[in-house]
């Protein structure tokens, strides 16, 4: 028995060698195995799972508003059933007949949309033109100051827009309206009201808040551009003429095309200086024109007016994306060995410092030196020791119908203030850190679907200008909707939709952290043997400290100046500086509205110097983006 | 660390990509020092990262002696925290918020080691790396070979079965790379850890190597010792990605496309006629001598005639580029050349030193046998 036994045993073993000799071919997985398997990887980690909820919320608070809204321009609105002998609800064109045939379809949609085409039109030809040359000057030649200019002229850009509206009605505003006169109405020079209001000064303030927009974007391309390639162009012969027409300006032309495309996106949402300017000779844009048919409730025409921004604005930058395509492509062949030479400017080194120095004055300078004198001068235009007094920032017992302390003494700017500072405070709080987690999901997760979505998703803001989205989140949240209680004038409707707005900055802002961090950091812990918590609290966000603050300081800074979202969603009790400001201007206190816009501008400003000195970046570097 | 085996183990990243490894088969043993070899985008840092479960499979399996820790068809899938494997990643990886204490007791921490043994085992590894006196510093203080010994050091101090190196020394200058490589060498011997290793550069792979695995497109090409690879390659790929100048290439079944492989052929059909099936032969340069004379041209071997069109020193030794009517040859010689560009010289190769490959480029193994005994007679 024994023998037997062994001989088994070495049966046995001869086989188990043979086995492990002879490879045994691992048969190709079934398809359902492949699909545990990935299943199972998927969901080892709550990255997904972190994913798949963010993404639930952000189709709600995006998607679903751009989606309702888009609806109530179908859909026959509450209040019309009987003139259209429907039930509220059903389908309808009348609204969009209304919006764009019928006859007063020209005040609602063709003259506003005309109106806004020719200020954007206007606004970028201007801004292109100083633009351009103020950024050729500050990159690449030897301007006196250059430096000091490079950071003077993005100013602008920090301030909100619309300060410049309240500095030109400071300046220009004339008797077709009442209130404190102008200063030159003061001084008997009544200014032309095409000159006090609408089309002109519009276009203007336009023109030189964006103008940054453009020295940013052009500046970096002309920074980056190789001089190697003047130079090779120079070299065989090409005068320096042809060189800047058959070299540099083809090369140029997708970061021309870029702004110019961003610009025309930012005007087509701009509501605060068309508010402030086109109002008193009803001259309406399309923002303007929407904020009125929500004011008078016109729900359905809203919806079809808020869809048609929308619309233009998703293909302005549809195109700009495939601009940026185009500029990376050229980015690619000029990047090796940059070499940035600058020109001598000879005889016109002084007149070119005196170029850029006059545009300073005249879009940062003259403007907050108007709003700040305004706001301690009793009578416009008065320039007497008597006429000047401090009652309007911390004066008590004034003689007037309300606001009887100054702007600083009143509880309504504190409330006001506080309300600012919970509302985008608590928005970019939030938004800075779902910003963060999206990144990290966008970046980490093995399902590329859900990666796609949530970059898209929380991307879809940036193309739908505030004033619709604001829109958009009326026409939501305005009623109950299952669960969700009407919102309208509550702090939370606000908050929602401030965070909505600011995730494109946000999710970008994670993505790219994400990005720069690269995986291997984590990796290596993961291999050191940490699990998915450990990591994110040892090792990612350690490391992305710095860029988790400025995730949440741009958006705060972003919101402080925040206008249009605002002024449909905010009601009196909810006030922000902003809209408090707003309604200062339509009471006609001058200068109260003036000081709270000064102290905006001057949290916007600070808070941008602090951004960057905190990220050791320039804005230009976020704007490329 | 019982041994490691990759069975068919297959990564592709898309429906529609290409696989970037597949069906690979990979047994790696308890003490092994091997090298992946292979040009960049082979297959070879991704088959590190599907060892390590940083990738995760699209088809095979990997087991660690007798337990699966990766596979499709069972659904299994042990994340790269209890693999218990250590990997030191090519930009390093340094936690660039901890200092290179912390970096280095970081895995041992979260093992829950006691105070006293967690200070030292960092302390021995510290001491074997040389990195002790910069403890209190944080890795963007170091240069970039002391964050390569810090990587090192924080992989080597949770003592893993297992060091994975992934291009560890591909970021540093000629100098310092020589010193990690003996560095490297001591280590696998004082701590007696298998060693996976990753690179594309041949000498590395030589020198450091017990085992050479050589890939390509995805694929494993051979598996041996450095000399196995270098003087027994199998197939074309190898041969030609292995050894500097390249060696070089006579490709058979197209008369009159090269004078010099015409000439090989009539040489094989001369002297063995039995062997059949010839796609190509390749004679390595160092393996060529040349001679001023016919007489000179040893007996038996491989030669014909060439005109040196160009005489490279390369420091201690010189390449010669010989040219003929369609073909350039390397050559590479050891002692002074007395030749000169222009000069008519006779290039040799011993049979012995022929590999002989077939249409597919796959080594016949049968040629070598038979070359190695015609030599002598």
């Amino acid at each position: 028995m024994l023998w037997l036994r062994g001989n088994i045993m070495a049966l046995l073993s001869e086989t188990a060698k043979v086995e492990g000799l002879v490879r045994k071919p691992v048969a190709t997985p079934s398809a359902w195995q492949v699909w545990r398997y990935r299943l199972k990887v998927a969901l080892r980690e709550p990255t997904t799972l972190v994913g798949v909820l963010t993404a639930l919320i952000f189709t709600y608070l995006i998607v679903v508003p751009i989606i309702s809204i888009v609806l109530d321009a179908v859909r026959v609105q509450f209040g019309h059933e009987r003139r259209l002998g429907k039930d509220v609800g059903d389908l309808t064109l009348y609204y969009i007949d209304r919006a764009f045939f019928s006859p007063v379809a020209h005040d609602l949609f063709w003259r506003p949309l005309f109106n806004t085409l020719t200020v954007a039109l206007g606004a970028i030809s201007l801004s292109l033109v100083i633009g351009t040359v103020l950024a050729w000057l500050i990159s690449r030649t030897d301007m006196f100051g250059r430096r000091w200019f490079a950071t003077a002229l993005i100013v602008p850009y920090m301030l909100p827009a619309w300060t410049f509206a309240l500095a030109w009605t400071t300046l220009f505003k004339n008797r077709t309206i009442g209130g404190q006169p102008g200063w030159f109405e003061a001084m008997g020079l009544t200014p032309p009201d095409w000159v006090a209001y609408g089309r002109f000064p519009i276009t203007i303030i336009l023109a030189l808040h964006y103008t940054p927009f453009v020295i940013l974007l052009f500046g970096s391309a002309l920074r980056r551009f190789d001089s190697q390639l003047e130079d090779s162009a120079r070299i065989l012969g090409a005068h320096r003429y042809q060189v800047a027409i058959q070299i540099i300006m083809p090369l140029m032309r997708p970061a021309l095309l870029s702004s110019m495309v961003l610009i025309f996106a930012k005007c087509l949402g701009e509501f605060g200086v068309p508010y402030v300017l086109g109002l008193p000779v009803k001259f309406e844009v399309l923002s303007t024109s929407l904020f009125r048919s929500i004011a008078s409730r016109q729900t359905g025409v809203a919806g079809v007016v808020a869809a048609s921004i929308m619309l233009i604005g998703i293909i302005t930058l549809m195109i700009d994306a495939r601009l940026v395509r185009e500029a990376r492509r050229f980015v690619t062949i000029g990047s090796k060995g940059s070499m940035n030479r600058q020109s001598r400017l000879g005889k016109m080194r002084l007149p070119a410092t005196g170029f850029a120095a006059t545009v300073f004055i005249l879009s940062v300078g003259l403007p907050l030196l108007t709003l700040a004198l305004s706001t301690v001068m009793k009578m416009p235009a008065k320039f007497t020791l008597d006429n000047f007094t401090l009652d309007y920032w911390i004066g008590t017992d004034l003689h007037t119908v309300a606001l009887q302390t100054g702007i600083l003494l009143s509880p309504e700017l504190w409330a006001a203030a506080k309300n600012t500072m919970m509302i985008v405070g608590l928005a970019s709080l939030v938004s800075g850190v779902l910003g963060l987690l999206v990144g990290y999901v966008v970046i980490r997760t093995p399902v590329r679907a859900l990666s796609v979505y949530l970059r898209q998703v929380t991307f879809l803001p940036y193309l739908v200008p505030g004033i619709a989205f604001a829109a958009a989140y009326l026409s939501l949240f305005a009623v109950p909707r299952g669960p969700m209680p009407a919102l309208y004038g509550t702090v939370t409707i606000l908050i929602l939709a401030l965070i909505a707005d600011q995730m494109p900055y946000a999710s970008r802002a994670g993505i790219s952290a994400m990005t720069q961090l690269g995986k291997d950091p984590e990796e290596a812990a993961q291999i050191a043997g940490a699990g998915w918590f450990r990591r994110m609290i040892s090792i990612v966000i350690p490391i992305q400290k710095g860029s988790l603050v400025t995730g949440v300081l741009l958006p705060f800074i972003s919101g402080i100046k925040g206008l249009s979202l605002f002024v449909i969603l905010a009601v009196p009790s909810t006030d922000v500086l902003t809209t408090y400001s707003l309604r200062l201007v339509d009471y006609h206190y001058t200068q109260a509205a003036n000081a709270v816009v000064l102290i905006i501008a001057a949290i916007a400003y600070f808070g941008t110097l602090l951004a960057q000195k905190l990220t050791r970046t320039n804005l230009a570097e976020g704007l490329g983006s | 660390m019982p041994t490691i085996n990759l069975r068919g183990a297959q990564k592709n990243y898309g429906v529609n990509s290409a696989n970037a490894v597949s069906d690979l088969d990979l047994e790696i043993r308890d003490g092994e020092f091997m090298c992946l070899l292979g040009p960049s985008g082979c297959g070879k840092t991704t088959t590190l990262r599907m060892i390590a479960g940083l990738e995760n499979l699209s088809g095979g399996e990997i087991r660690v002696g007798d337990r699966v820790i990766d596979s499709v068809a069972d659904g299994i899938f042990i994340p790269p925290e209890r693999r218990e494997m250590g990997l030191v990643f090519q930009s390093y990886a340094l936690w660039p918020h901890l200092t290179i204490e912390r970096n280095t007791d970081f895995g041992l921490r979260l093992r829950k080691l006691p105070k006293a043994e967690r200070e030292a085992r960092v302390e021995r590894v510290m001491q074997a790396l040389d990195i002790a006196k910069y403890r209190d510093r944080y890795p963007s203080q170091l240069s970039g070979g002391q964050q390569q010994r810090v990587a090192l050091a924080r992989m080597l101090a949770v003592n893993p079965g297992v060091l994975l190196l992934d291009e560890p020394l591909s970021n540093l200058d000629a100098r310092l790379r020589l010193e990690m490589r003996a560095e490297l060498k001591r280590l696998h011997k004082e701590f007696k850890t298998t060693i996976v290793f990753v690179t594309h550069d041949q000498w590395e792979a030589m020198t450091l190597a017990t085992t050479i695995a050589v890939m390509n497109e995805g694929t494993l090409q051979q598996m041996g010792t450095p000399n196995d690879i270098y003087d027994r390659p199998a197939n074309r790929f190898v041969a030609e990605f292995v050894g500097s100048p390249p060696i070089n290439i006579l490709t058979f079944g197209k008369p009159g496309a090269s004078d010099i492989a015409d000439k090989a052929e009539a040489y094989f059909a001369a002297r063995y006629p039995q062997l059949r099936g010839i796609g190509s032969i390749g004679m390595r340069p160092e393996a060529m001598g040349y001679a001023a004379k016919l007489e000179d041209v040893p007996q038996g071997s491989f030669s014909g005639e060439m005109t040196v069109t160009g005489v490279l020193p390369t420091g201690g030794s010189w390449i010669l580029e010989l040219r003929s009517e369609n073909h350039t040859l390397f050559l590479t010689t050891h002692a002074l050349p007395r030749v000169d560009s222009g000069d008519r010289v006779f290039f040799h190769v011993p049979a012995e030193a022929l590999h002989v490959f077939d249409a597919d480029g796959q080594r016949i193994t049968e040629a070598d046998a038979l070359l190695r005994s015609s030599t002598y007679n």
